[in-house]
């Protein structure tokens, strides 16, 4: 018994001191390891960090698009980067992993959606020297978090999705689709706008070909960013009764409708970014028919760019709201639709071009209210919210 | 020595042995899998997940701040450790606590954001609410005999679902957010009252959910020991049989024993929530803190106090896992990483039998124990 | 030189504060019936564990065929050929008898039962010993004494050839434990060596070729049974001469205490009431005793009566009061103290401690509790003087735990407990069993004590000993009913035997 209880503990002990002795020295050359790289890196040096929202840098939209931008730019400059996830979704626990980057030294914090304007509102004032660039966070979500001002070291993006949407459903009709569908993820601004651009761009569509009556677009949000049981069974009913492609917008909820297109040879149209290559890969060859994208990455590329080249006072406290800056090199939007992987054969890249120009010169208006569903002459049908 | 295998074989220091053993045991799988993982940066992860906070060492001020964050997070799995316990006494298994919790974030949160209540009718009401979840278990168990896991794993998911559906309407759900409303903002009169906030780096957290959490654990305490309420709860527990022949009224225990670890879970989700450190968001999934509770109940030695510890611990763990370095490790790792370590503490009573085993021999000792001590003096 | 097959020589087994065993050497020969005879707590079950490896003797040899074995754990103890009947049996309750032989040591071909062969083997096992058991029947269907059976023949199955019987008759009925001694017989006949513990002298004279003596943890010495007597058996078992028959003088019976009227309890199991149409009563200063064979009604008229289980008519008074619907509580503090079958199930919270026992049914008394607090103080004074007068002992006094201590003292805190409350009526329900002389002669003596006090005393006993030494009024119990009322002292043991196995029965009143 003595003896059991002994050696029971002189293992305990053994391990316990393994661990200190372990973490002692590991502590002492980490420290002397960050020290060194600090007194290395000039004043002027950066080490960008991102925090994650409620998803994952795998959720094939926002947060990995910002990460693998961020990362790219850090590896191309080669400076330190990491990213952070909180232990949950609420901002006490961004904020911790705002602290703890800060606390490694990350001077430089990408911050990807609009969850993140009370993060924001907490520690900006707080941290003047870390340089914060928030992505899709709004005037209004900044309101709500009680600021009114965004202090000099924060700038955020914000982007003009309705035109997206719309360039996304005018080309879908052009194509020759009449019943079309909308699958958004949570109600949220973005969304919304991406949703409601794309009514406003199949009703022009069907208007100029004609064909309007026939036209006919169903329209629902999922409740929640990725597919599920739920969903996907709302997919397959619409699909079965003759929907031919649906724009699943909202990070990982194409899933949904991906499963359900494949099952009737059905399309569905991606978002944020260009999902050609994921959507085909999972569904088969040809069943996505274009994205609606948002150059996030391009924003992350060019903020960085310009912050390392000493130009952040550009930047400095300001919200942009970025849209089509070009009328003539589309590549060059922060709204876009992908021509690299150009499916549609009715709706050539010509016409594509050419409605950039017209969006640009002001030929066409989107309405970027979210009010309300848009007025049509095509046919809208909403659905109850799936979550 | 024989002092010192005395002191061995006392049933509290055996608890707190096994416990302790189950933490390393914990901390060496972890750092196995870290190994797996990425063997080069393991001890310097493992390191990280250990030190947690203290890593902002050099601004007492934030790491204060973090100490506060990691009580106030450890309040609700400490409270449902402490109803599962009670409950464990009287020889009840309250799975249901997970429920008693949810029903506990209905109350607090409706009242609080749809009815404007200030904190403490807030609190009141997730206390009854919890209660009231309690008695339906231990009305089924008490008059229809229906086992008391079960009827608590139906309750948790019809929780859920109320839950879901009353807080996500429109009145306490941000839409667009799809999270409950800030406290903050829309109710600061329902906040609980802070708590020595300038000593923990001003954070607008801790409140006096943290004193609450340590008088509830010291009156279940005083309650299981020292009164005739908490006599007759164990006896019925140990052996209800013997309880009957005593003349215990169990049908009356039964309920009352489930509607206080109710009130006592319910009352974890009041002290969370009505701090407004986390928001209420649509779940698919009971929320875990019922179940950590079952392990960090163990953990605790299935002591009132020794769940204070091992609470404080399962949440130090938890944070841990964000201290990872993502360029070696990604989260799921840790998160594994704490699954698993939790998982250790439910392995408590499995160590105690095991240092233990020797013990056993007690049962047959001589009735004159005191003669041979005396030999050997 | 002798032919031993087990030598345990010289074994001493230490724990803290204690020594178990002390020098003991016990030498079994082949085909002998060699009983082990000890008080509880005189360390035969300690020795046992350590002949199955349970423990790890400090000093001394175990040796098999005259050779030196080391046995670290049961595997070893099973691979030398060693099994042993607990007095709890190891059977799986909703498996048949055949899947409990072979259980553990079940016939295979590629991973596939192969039953046909373990079948065989075990009905030739059967009918060589004359063990009859139906292979396919669910344990839980079938008796104690069949039960009993099934674990022999799952030693026999393993091929053990010396088998050890733990305390094998403290659960059978009578004339189950006649049975059982000639099948032991049958088996050392068949050269097989057999170690029977027990404390029951009778059943050593009966069968025992040699029996050794165990007291206090230390070898009192090994005798031929032949030439020795009961008392001198229980004189070397307890250290001092012991009486079986009990003193006492005639009963003064007084004034009526309990009166049962037409008693009936439904069964749980069946169609039939398990209690019918029960009535009799019980006099101050008398003790009347239920006899029967085991499951004959009288645990569950004990229920009916106690309140631990429902009745479904008839009714009860005691001193005079209409108590048949009343709690358990309320009958508790108005006159009645039950020392219960089961001491485990019923009588002690055994993880509780002596003091907290002892105010079991007391705790909400304001003797023992304040505004809901319990007094510590008052319920250890209380304890101290109940474990002091009844001589209850214990390792660590008031605050030992009761399930570490022996059978024997678990039974006296029970009788100090019940007999220290304010009661008329005692019931007592076997409350000797599975205790050594010296304790049994304690308690009877307590008992012809409280009938002299003037309390009525109602014993429900199966040993008929008990039965017959105690009682100044005997009622027997058979399938329910009360068959018959003797007196002790003009009755025999045959008589009794009828009555029991329902070959005679009183003519009613009523009919």
């Amino acid at each position: 018994m003595k003896k059991k209880l002994l050696s029971v503990l002189l293992v305990a002990t053994m391990v316990a001191t393994m661990f200190v002795g372990c973490g002692s020295s590991n502590e002492g050359s980490n420290e002397s390891g960050s020290t060194n790289e600090g007194s290395g890196d000039a004043a002027g040096e950066y080490k960008i960090a991102m925090i994650t929202d409620s998803g994952d840098i795998t959720d094939m939209s926002f947060n990995q698009t910002t990460y693998e931008a961020s990362k790219a730019f850090a590896e191309a400059n080669n400076v330190d980067f990491q990213y952070y996830k909180p232990t949950e979704n609420s901002d006490e626990a961004r904020t911790a992993s705002f602290q703890n980057a800060v606390a490694d030294g990350y001077n430089v914090i990408v911050v990807p959606g609009y969850l993140f304007a009370g993060m924001i509102a907490q520690v900006a004032n707080a941290n003047p020297d870390v340089k914060i660039i928030a992505l899709d966070c709004g005037e209004g979500d900044f309101t709500e978090a009680g600021m009114t001002e965004l202090p000099e070291n924060v700038c955020s993006f914000t982007y003009q999705e309705e035109l997206a949407g719309y360039m996304a459903g005018y080309a879908a009709v052009k194509e020759g689709y009449t019943k079309l569908g909308f699958l958004g993820g949570m109600a949220v601004p973005a969304v919304i706008r991406y949703g409601y651009g794309f009514v406003q761009g199949c009703n022009d569509a069907a208007v100029e070909l004609g064909n309007a009556s026939d036209v006919q677009v169903n329209y629902v949000y999922g409740g929640q960013f990725y597919g599920d049981d739920a969903i996907t069974a709302q997919m397959d009913t619409w699909y079965s009764n003759g929907t031919e492609v649906v724009f699943a917008c909202g990070g990982g909820i194409y899933t949904s409708a991906g499963e359900a297109a494949k099952k009737v040879d059905g399309k569905v149209i991606g978002v944020d970014v260009d999902q050609a290559g994921t959507i085909d890969g999972l569904y088969g060859d040809g069943v996505c028919v274009t994205s609606a994208m948002k150059g996030l990455s391009a924003t992350v590329d060019a903020t960085l760019t310009d912050l390392f080249a000493g130009n952040w006072s550009n930047y400095a406290g300001k919200i942009e709201n970025l849209g089509i800056v070009s009328g003539t090199d589309p590549a060059l939007n922060y709204v876009q639709l992908p021509t690299e992987t150009w499916s549609m054969t009715n709706f050539t890249v010509d016409d594509y071009n050419t409605l950039v120009s017209q969006l640009y010169d002001g030929t066409i208006t989107v309405d970027n209210s979210i009010d309300a569903m848009p007025k049509t002459e095509i046919t809208v049908k909403e659905f109850d919210n799936i979550h | 020595m024989i002092k010192k295998t005395s002191f061995f074989k006392r049933p509290g220091v055996q608890t707190l042995l096994a416990s302790i053993l189950c933490a390393i045991l914990g901390i060496i799988l972890g750092y196995i899998i870290l190994l797996f993982m990425n063997s080069e940066h393991a001890a310097e992860g493992m390191w990280a997940i250990l030190k947690n906070f203290f890593k902002f060492s050099n601004n007492p001020n934030t790491l204060m701040y973090y100490l506060g964050s990691t009580l106030v997070k450890a309040v609700p799995v400490i409270l449902c450790a402490e109803a599962i316990l009670f409950a464990y006494k009287a020889g009840l298994f309250n799975i249901g606590a997970a429920g008693q919790y949810t029903v506990g974030i209905i109350a607090c949160l409706y009242t609080s954001l749809a009815l404007g209540w200030n904190w403490f009718l807030c609190l009141l009401a997730a206390i009854v609410a919890g209660a009231v979840w309690g008695l339906l278990a231990g009305f089924f168990k008490a008059f229809f005999n229906v086992n008391e896991v079960i009827a608590g794993i139906m309750l948790n998911w019809i929780g859920l679902y109320i839950c879901n559906i009353v807080i996500g309407g429109e009145k306490c759900m941000n839409q667009t957010k799809s999270e409950t409303f800030d406290l903050f903002a829309t109710n600061p009169s329902a906040l609980l009252p802070g708590f020595m906030k300038e000593v923990f780096g001003n954070n607008q957290y801790t409140t006096i959910a943290i004193p609450i959490t340590i008088v509830v654990a010291i009156i279940i305490l005083v309650v299981l020991n020292k009164t005739t309420f908490g006599y007759e709860l164990k006896a019925t527990g140990h052996n209800k049989d013997a309880a009957k022949y005593a003349g215990m009224n169990a049908k009356r225990n039964i309920i009352l024993t489930l509607v206080i670890s109710g009130a006592i879970s319910g009352m974890a989700a009041g002290l969370y929530y009505l701090t407004s450190i986390e928001h209420y968001q649509i779940s698919s999934s009971v929320p875990g803190m019922g179940f950590t509770g079952i392990a960090v109940a163990f953990l605790g030695g299935l002591h009132p106090l020794g769940t204070i510890f091992a609470g404080l611990f399962v949440e130090y763990i938890t944070l841990g896992g964000q201290y990872l370095n993502t360029n070696y490790y990604n989260p799921q790792v840790a998160d594994l990483m704490i699954a698993i370590i939790i998982y250790l503490c439910g392995f408590v009573l499995f160590f105690k039998t095991l240092i233990n085993r020797p013990g056993k021999v007690k049962v047959n000792a001589n009735a004159e124990p005191e003669k041979t001590e005396k030999k050997e003096v | 030189m002798e032919d031993y097959v087990i030598e345990m020589l010289h074994i001493t087994k230490e724990f803290p504060g204690i020594i178990a065993n002390d020098d003991i050497t016990l030498q079994l020969k082949r085909g002998e019936i060699h009983a082990l005879l000890g008080e509880n707590g005189a360390g035969k079950s300690t020795l046992m564990s350590v002949l199955f490896g349970l423990y790890t003797p400090e000093k001394g040899v175990i040796k098999k065929d005259g050779k030196e074995v080391k046995i670290n754990n049961p595997n070893d103890a099973t691979d030398l050929g060693i099994g042993m009947v607990h007095q709890h049996f190891m059977l799986v309750d909703i498996f048949t008898v055949l899947d409990n032989i072979i259980l553990g040591s079940e016939p295979s071909k590629m991973g596939f039962l192969t039953k046909a062969e373990a079948r065989k083997k075990v009905m030739d096992l059967s009918n060589k010993y004359n063990l009859k058991v139906d292979p396919d029947a669910l344990i839980e269907d079938i008796t104690v004494g069949m039960q009993q059976r099934v674990e022999i023949l799952k030693m026999l199955y393993r091929d053990n050839d010396i088998l050890i019987f733990d305390e094998p008759t403290a659960v059978l009925t009578p004339q189950e434990i006649d049975e059982l001694m000639k099948i032991m017989k049958d088996l050392a006949a068949e050269g097989k060596s057999i170690l029977f513990i027990t404390h029951k002298l009778n059943e050593i004279m009966e069968v025992a070729d040699r029996c050794s003596i165990l007291r206090k943890g230390k070898y009192i010495g090994t005798v031929d049974v032949a030439n020795t007597t009961k008392e001198e058996l229980s004189s070397m078992m307890v250290g001092r001469n012991v009486k079986f028959a009990v003193d006492k003088d005639e009963a003064k019976p007084g004034k009526e205490v309990l009166k049962v009227e037409n008693v009936s309890v439904k069964s749980k199991i069946h169609a039939n009431d398990s209690v019918h149409n029960v009535s009799f009563n019980v006099r101050a200063g008398e003790i009347v005793c239920i006899a029967g064979i085991d499951g004959n009604g009288q645990t569950e008229f004990v229920g009916a009566l106690t309140g631990l289980d429902d009745i479904s008519s008839g009714k009860i008074t005691l001193c005079g009061e209409d108590i048949t619907k009343k709690s358990i509580r309320y009958k508790n503090t108005h006159g009645m103290s039950h020392i219960p079958e089961d001491r485990h199930k019923h009588g002690l919270v055994l993880d509780y401690t002596v003091e907290e026992n002892m105010i079991l049914q007391r705790y909400f008394e304001p003797a023992f509790q304040s505004g809901g607090i319990i007094k510590k103080k008052e319920m250890r004074k209380y304890s101290d003087r109940l474990t002091e007068a009844f001589d209850v002992r214990s390792g660590q006094g008031a605050q030992s735990i009761v399930r570490s201590m022996s059978g024997g003292n678990q039974q006296k805190a029970i009788v100090a407990r019940e007999m220290d409350r304010e009661h008329e009526l005692l019931i007592a329900v076997q409350p000797t069993r599975g205790l050594d002389v010296g304790a049994i002669e304690y308690i009877h003596k307590e008992i012809v004590k409280e009938r002299d006090n003037g309390k009525a005393i109602l014993l429900v006993s199966l040993e008929l000993d008990e039965v017959m030494n105690l009682s100044d009024r005997i009622l027997v119990m058979y399938e329910g009913e009360i068959v018959g009322e003797v007196d002790p002292k003009k009755t025999t043991l045959q008589e009794l035997g009828l009555y029991m196995s329902g070959a005679k029965r009183d003519n009613k009143e009523e009919a």
